[in-house]
């Protein structure tokens, strides 16, 4: 390890440092009670990591022989992960505190997931890729069991557990192929590998590392998680698992098909389609269905983890710049909704059905407003950011010559829309009916609130983040 | 600039209304329509230019690389539009300060409607078509919010939904169908698709654009299929029926076709599906809106009918028949805009929109009479009024059209509607106006004029046109014309064209809606017997089943079930291997076929049949663990056979391992497992799994057929393990010296999983539920006779201090030979497993020196001070040295700081397997284990045996 290597990893060397002497602070000082105290600082420090990230380092660097890759693309992909990762932890500190489920643990076990993410976003090595990718699910799994006591949580840990590692598998076995049929785990040299007769065995390589990712990002058909997983989790979990998760396994895919199978475009190109499409659909119709606000969300996750694919699957530098505007206007929208849905109670209790929705608006219209904006952003729908990004996505399918495949994902906006509208319906014009009563933390309402009038004034120039983007993508696809 | 001003001027002033009702309804209401008076003077500014025939334009980059500019330009369609929007808008707020209520929130409402008529002037006024798509939803938007503006009425909110629904839905297609179109041209500025109509009709994409824009044309004008949620939006107060579904919203579907009509019109594609759906919208909704009782009901339906009307001029795809288009669209606004504050008069003053209750009304409402009578006389089509002209040339350029060959079929059908038109309009002035004057209602009366001025003003509209058409509009209709085709026009509109087809169309129209007037009493009891849709139910009834497959089809997909889950991955992935495995070109390996020998292929057949004897006893855990041991041991013969002794010793005796602590761990679960699937379900979770097994196997095979397009690091191993290391044995080699890095990390991670497994079974041995599971549990077999035979005990005691002494000499053998700290590790282990099972815990337990704990510690410090160590050498952590010693009478032998990190393997494995054991043991003791207790020993003084 030379101080060069160990310069370019250093901020996610400071974090784990910083995870690994929080958890013996907290375990010899006051445990749980100790426990907002870390929160708040886990989530400044991300949010500093953020800031020195994005401000200061710039140029390509490539640490350990190639394994360890950082440049623009993994910058920006790490600041959206750290800021929507600190975002949504000051947001549950609230919710958890006042129901005791707050362990001084969640803070550290968010903190090294979030360095695994950091990992998979830089990684230029299927062994680093790996390494990063359990860093963060492992930390996962564990926080979505968090409620100990509650069947539900529990069950949703060790689903998730169980078809994570089922996921793991395949990609090891995807990984496995590649290497067998390249002879190197380095990015660069697998790509140095590919003309244009690809054997056939890379080939499925190739498809069962896109499908253990797959599972990663929730594309279906592997999707199956996510449902159960969000409604089991406790719903500051389950924000997260909606937000900092998301963005790394999408930008972790960017990488693999681009930085290793950049030269044979068309066969991946064929995959994520294929996901991007599945995923679109099912996301719209199965939401249709649901009373559950959190599963209604989980659905609405696959179905955007569809459209973001189709920036992906466009193979251009303006596909890559398009998912990645799209995922950084995605978590925030998320970030607002989960605000909202953490202040949903009723009488004290946690409170997930939309019914308890209804004509919500006369109680605390600056809400329901907020959320309405949410909404039909979610839903794609003008002049909120939500549109900004389904048109990027779009746009990009299309100058990609995939118009067929930008025609499937407006018909599937469209069946989806009819849930949000719904949510937006019950809110303004919904059944009288005793509803949510409870009051709204400081931070939530200042989430709430920011990420609305942030799909409103977005629009203005979408706060620049498209001139990034593209650098980013730029560095992505050379 | 100044043309985004006047988009701009009506969102910016939005707030202004909301801030002036605090100094009284009037300034709210003059605020309103100061802003709007502005706007419209700032357009009224340009007219000029733009019946010269110039184009003006604005461009401001928005968000360039998305294609979304902020780019405006007014030409004739523009302009027509746009003024009837902001001067129908004026009218709308005067009309509307004096009809709502004194306890209507009036701020919320022009707030509302100046944002609707910011957006509708956006729509009229876009260059760019991407935002035009922008203030298309939001008039989606604002409409929602206009027609739910009464939320207390459960109508209005479903009326609200529907709209939105539809509307939205919509407009989302829509952005497909643009965005083909901005791909086909390059350029996502009107301005610039109008010039490539080559192109565009020539593109392969030309059908799948023209659908989806045009279902977002009319989900918005409402036309047949999507005609259903109009009538139900007019639950909203009424001027904002009149606005917003007569003149405006319902427009701007009209608007988009005529504005993409010089690109898309004339070809057969679109004149079939315009033409046609302009036509049954027309017919349809006319019938519909004869039998309504309902005034505005009645209206609604009309509306939907005259939109069908201008959609099928549209769709004709000629110069003549688009001019009468935008003429029609005109006198429409003008009439039926009367018309809708008319029915808003009535119900103010007689408290019903019935027209079974209506009747009578024209001695006590003189001047409303005087209005109505004058615009459904236009509605109706009597000359000379304005609606008259339009509709004349409208029958003259059905009479000459054909539709698929059929020369009849449109005249007949246009007349038809023509003639249904002229009914309704009547029986809406008849049935309210004339006959009796009802008793039972309360002292109608004209209103004040300040609701009835704005009908008077269009009605004046209405005959000034109707009377001089050449000079009243003539030059909006040129002006207009010329941008909808795309070339000059110059309109020449009479009243009299001689008896012409159309004349007498109109002839029968009119006569035969008088006869269906009067029949309108039976033909309303055939009406009512008859069953016919209804829209809310026709809409419920789509959506709802729709729902509800939705909803099953997620049910059966996510039910919960793990194994469901791990199917649909299984079978996709699978899906996913056949689709490459037939798009991607196979070759046959290139290395040769290594020959087929008798005792492999024994060997091999075994671990296959293992295999399936697992899937199929599984169910007896005793025993699929005895068949996963045998698996174990072909696996490291395997490994053996091929040369791999290291890997064949580490094996053998992790398995050896891994099967006691499991069998005694089975010892606390039950023996078997029930069945809970059934026959059905295993046969196909068999055919997935072999499947998913088959492919696996040959991709692996295909895998090693083949060399890998970089040389493996093999050789440079086999090359440098001597010199490099000073061991002969690759493996070992590498393990303790080349990647010392991943070793050492994996006894830290060995160590750490044996502390885990202790620190669960001291959570589970605390008081609690998994506690008393365990006080409570009872075995489910009975003990075995003899627990401790005693010729296990022997031979195991007998055989102790040789197993240790193998376990030493396989570790200092390791580095040159097979062998290693990790096996010798295990080895040793095993050699006290067997000692716990034939003698017991307690037994072995009194007897255990070391804590395993510090065994774990001692051994990763050990391993760790051998790396530390080689910084005193100058060299990187871990580097290993080695020299040769000579100490007599030994022959010289090798000494390399590579044992001692050997040794710390050693002590961490077998510490860490030693815990595990342990663990078990106090679980087992915990469950009531009796036999156990005590130190078994077999010389007890007394000769018992127990």
């Amino acid at each position: 390890m030379t101080a060069a290597d160990f310069s370019t990893v250093l901020p996610e060397v400071i974090l784990a440092i910083y995870a690994m002497l929080a958890l013996l602070f907290g375990v010899y000082t006051g445990k749980d009670k100790a426990a907002p105290m870390l929160v708040w600082a886990t989530a400044g420090l991300m949010l500093a990591l953020a800031i020195w990230i994005g401000l200061s380092r710039d140029g390509d660097h490539i640490a350990f022989g190639g394994m360890f890759t950082d440049d623009a693309f993994a910058r920006y992909a790490k600041v959206t992960i750290l800021v929507s990762a600190a975002a949504v932890l000051a947001l549950g500190q609230d919710y958890m505190s006042r129901r005791d489920l707050l362990r001084f643990e969640f803070p550290i076990l968010v903190s090294l997931s979030v360095v695994g993410m950091m990992l998979m976003v830089s990684a230029g090595d299927l062994i680093a890729l790996y390494m990063g990718l359990e860093l963060q699910s492992l930390g996962l799994y564990v926080v979505a069991s968090l409620r100990r006591d509650s069947v539900k949580s529990t069950e949703a840990g060790l689903k998730y557990f169980i078809l994570g590692s089922l996921s793991s598998g395949l990609l090891l076995y995807g990984m496995s192929l590649v290497y067998g049929f390249t002879g190197t785990t380095l990015f660069a040299g697998i790509l140095s590998t590919l003309n244009a007769d690809i054997p056939l065995g890379l080939l499925f390589g190739l498809v069962f590392m896109l499908s253990g990712l797959a599972f990663k990002v929730s594309a279906a058909p592997f999707h199956m998680w996510t449902p159960d997983v969000y409604e089991g989790s406790p719903t500051p979990v389950t924000a997260f698992f909606s937000t900092a998760p998301k963005v790394a396994a999408m930008a972790l895919i960017a990488r693999v098909v681009f930085d290793a199978f950049g030269g044979i475009t068309a066969d991946w190109s064929q995959v994520l389609a294929a996901l991007a499409v599945a995923s679109m659909f099912l996301g719209s119709v199965a939401a249709i269905g649901q009373r559950d606000i959190k599963r209604l969300m989980a659905y609405s996750s696959i179905a955007h983890m569809g459209y973001a694919m189709v920036g992906l699957a466009a193979g251009t530098v303006v596909g890559v710049q398009a998912m990645l505007i799209y995922m950084a206007i995605y978590v925030t929208m998320n970030i607002g909704a989960f605000a909202f849905i953490l202040s949903m109670e009723k009488e004290g209790r946690p409170v997930t059905t939309i019914d308890s929705l209804n004509m919500y608006v006369t109680r605390e219209p600056m809400r329901a407003w907020a959320m309405l904006f949410l909404m039909f952003s979610l839903a794609g729908v003008p002049p909120f950011l939500g549109f900004a990004a389904k048109l990027s996505v779009l746009r990009a399918a299309v100058d990609g010559g995939m118009v067929w495949l930008a025609l499937l994902a407006v018909i599937a906006s469209v069946i989806g829309a009819y849930y949000y509208i719904r949510i937006v319906y019950l809110m303004f014009f919904g059944k009288e009916n005793e509803g949510l009563d409870g009051k709204m933390g400081s931070v939530q309402w200042l989430m709430l609130m920011g990420s609305a009038a942030i799909m409103l004034l977005g629009m203005i120039n979408l706060f620049g983040i498209e001139g990034l983007a593209a650098t980013a993508a730029e560095s992505l696809v050379r | 600039m100044s043309l985004a001003l006047i988009v701009a001027l009506p969102f910016l002033g939005a707030f202004l209304p909301g801030l002036m009702i605090r100094s009284g309804r009037n300034a709210c209401a003059v605020s309103a329509g100061a802003i709007t008076s502005l706007a419209l003077v700032m357009l009224g500014l340009h007219a000029p230019a733009v019946l010269r025939g110039e184009v003006i334009q604005t461009r401001i980059d928005w968000l360039p690389q998305l294609g979304l500019n902020a780019n405006f330009f007014l030409d004739g369609l523009g302009l027509l539009f746009a003024g009837l929007i902001l001067g129908i808008g004026l009218l709308i707020i005067l009309y509307a300060r004096f009809y709502l209520d004194r306890r209507d929130p009036m701020g919320q409402f022009y707030t509302y409607l100046l944002l609707f008529q910011g957006a509708m002037v956006g729509i009229v006024l876009s260059d760019n078509i991407l935002l035009l798509l922008v203030f298309w939803e939001l008039t989606s938007l604002s409409s929602f919010l206009l027609i739910g503006y009464w939320k207390h009425l459960p109508e209005g909110r479903q009326g609200a939904r529907m709209a939105l629904t539809v509307t939205g839905m919509g407009g989302l297609a829509m952005i497909a169908g643009m965005l083909i179109l901005g791909q086909i041209v390059g350029s996502y500025d009107l301005s610039v698709i109008l010039q490539n109509k080559e192109a565009i009709q020539a593109s392969d994409w030309y059908l799948p654009a023209l659908i989806l824009i045009l279902l977002g044309a009319f989900t918005k004008s409402a036309q047949f299929p999507f005609h259903f949620w109009l009538p139900h939006a007019m639950a909203a107060p009424t001027p904002v029926s009149a606005y917003l579904h007569s003149a405006t919203m319902v427009k701007a579907g009209l608007f988009l076709m005529a504005r993409l009509w010089p690109v898309l019109a004339g070809t057969p594609e679109w004149f079939y599906i315009v033409a046609t759906t302009g036509l049954v919208t027309m017919v349809v909704a006319a019938k519909i809106a004869l039998f309504k009782d309902d005034l505005k009901a009645l209206l609604a339906f009309s509306t939907v009918s005259h939109l069908g009307l201008i959609t099928m001029l549209l769709g004709f795809g000629t110069q003549a028949a688009a001019t009468v288009a935008v003429f029609h669209i005109i006198n429409h606004a003008t009439f039926k805009a009367a018309l809708f504050m008319v029915a808003g008069i009535v119900d103010h003053s007689t408290h019903t929109r019935d027209l079974k209750l209506l009747g009578g009304l024209r001695r006590a409402m003189p001047i409303t009479f005087a209005i109505t009578t004058i615009a459904a006389l236009s509605m109706a089509g009597i000359p000379p009024l304005n609606g008259f002209l339009s509709k004349e040339l409208m029958l003259e350029e059905a009479s000459h059209t054909v539709w698929a060959g059929i020369p009849w079929l449109l005249p007949v059908l246009a007349t038809i509607g023509a003639l249904f038109s002229v009914a309704y309009s009547f029986r809406f002035l008849g049935h309210t106006f004339l006959g009796q004057p009802r008793s039972q209602l309360d002292h109608p009366h004209d209103p004040s004029v300040g609701l009835w001025g704005a009908p008077a003003f269009l009605t004046l509209l209405v005959v000034l046109i109707g009377l001089f058409p050449m000079l009243s509009a003539a030059w909006l209709i040129d002006a207009a014309a010329s941008a909808v085709t795309g070339e000059a026009v110059a309109v020449n509109i009479y009243h009299w064209h001689g008896f012409t087809a159309a004349f007498w169309m109109s002839v029968i129209a009119i006569l035969g809606g008088f006869v269906l007037l009067m029949l309108h009493a039976p033909l309303n009891r055939l009406w009512l017997a008859t069953p016919r849709p209804e829209a809310k139910r026709i809409f419920d009834g789509i959506v709802e089943p729709l729902a509800a497959l939705a909803r099953g089809l997620t049910q059966r997909l996510h039910d919960g079930a793990l194994t469901r889950y791990f199917a649909i991955a299984t079978v996709a992935i699978v899906a996913a291997g056949f689709a490459a495995f037939l798009g991607g070109a196979h070759s046959p390996g290139l290395r040769p076929e290594t020959p087929v020998e008798i005792v492999p292929l024994i060997g091999w057949f075994l671990l296959i049949a293992s295999a399936a004897a697992i899937v199929s006893f599984h169910r007896n855990r005793l025993l699929a663990l005895v068949l996963v041991g045998v698996i174990g041991l072909i696996v490291s013969v395997g490994f053996a056979y091929l040369a791999a002794p290291d890997l064949a010793l580490t094996q053998i005796s992790v398995e050896v391992v891994t099967v006691i602590l499991l069998l005694l761990a089975l010892n606390f679960v039950p023996k078997t497992t029930p069945f809970e699937s059934t026959r059905l379900r295993r046969g196909r979770d068999g055919v997935i799994a072999t499947l998913a097994g088959l492919g696996s196997g040959a991709l692996i095979y295909a895998l090693m057929m083949r060399d890998s397009a970089f040389p493996s690091i093999s050789g440079y191993h086999l090359a440098n393990a001597k010199t490099e290391g000073g061991g002969t044995n690759v493996v070992n080699v590498i393990l303790v010296d080349f990647r010392g890095y991943d070793t050492f990390g994996e006894i830290v991670v060995l160590g750490i999983a044996a502390l885990v497994i202790f620190a669960l079974t001291e959570a589970i041995l605390r008081a609690g539920p998994a506690n008393d599971r365990l006080l409570t549990w009872v075995q489910d077999q009975r003990d075995a006779g003899d627990r401790h035979p005693l010729m296990l005990v022997v031979a195991t005691r007998m055989v102790l201090p040789v197993a240790i002494m193998v376990g030493v000499y396989i570790f200092l053998r390791g580095h040159n030979e097979p062998g290693g700290g990790f096996i010798a590790g295990l080895v040793v282990a095993i050699a006290l497993v067997m000692q716990y099972m034939a003698s017991g815990f307690a037994w072995t337990e009194a007897r255990q020196r070391v804590d395993y704990h510090a065994l774990i510690a001692a051994g990763v410090l050990i391993a760790g001070a051998a790396g530390v160590g080689a910084w005193f050498t100058g060299t990187a952590f871990l580097t290993s040295d080695f020299g040769y010693v000579t100490l007599p009478p030994l022959a010289p032998f090798e000494l390399a700081t590579a044992m001692i990190f050997d040794a710390g393997v050693f002590l961490t494995v077998l510490g860490a397997v030693m815990l595990a054991l342990a663990s078990i043991s106090r679980i087992a003791l915990r469950a009531g284990e009796k036999v156990n207790t005590a130190p078994y020993d077999t010389d007890l003084p007394d000769g018992e045996v127990r």
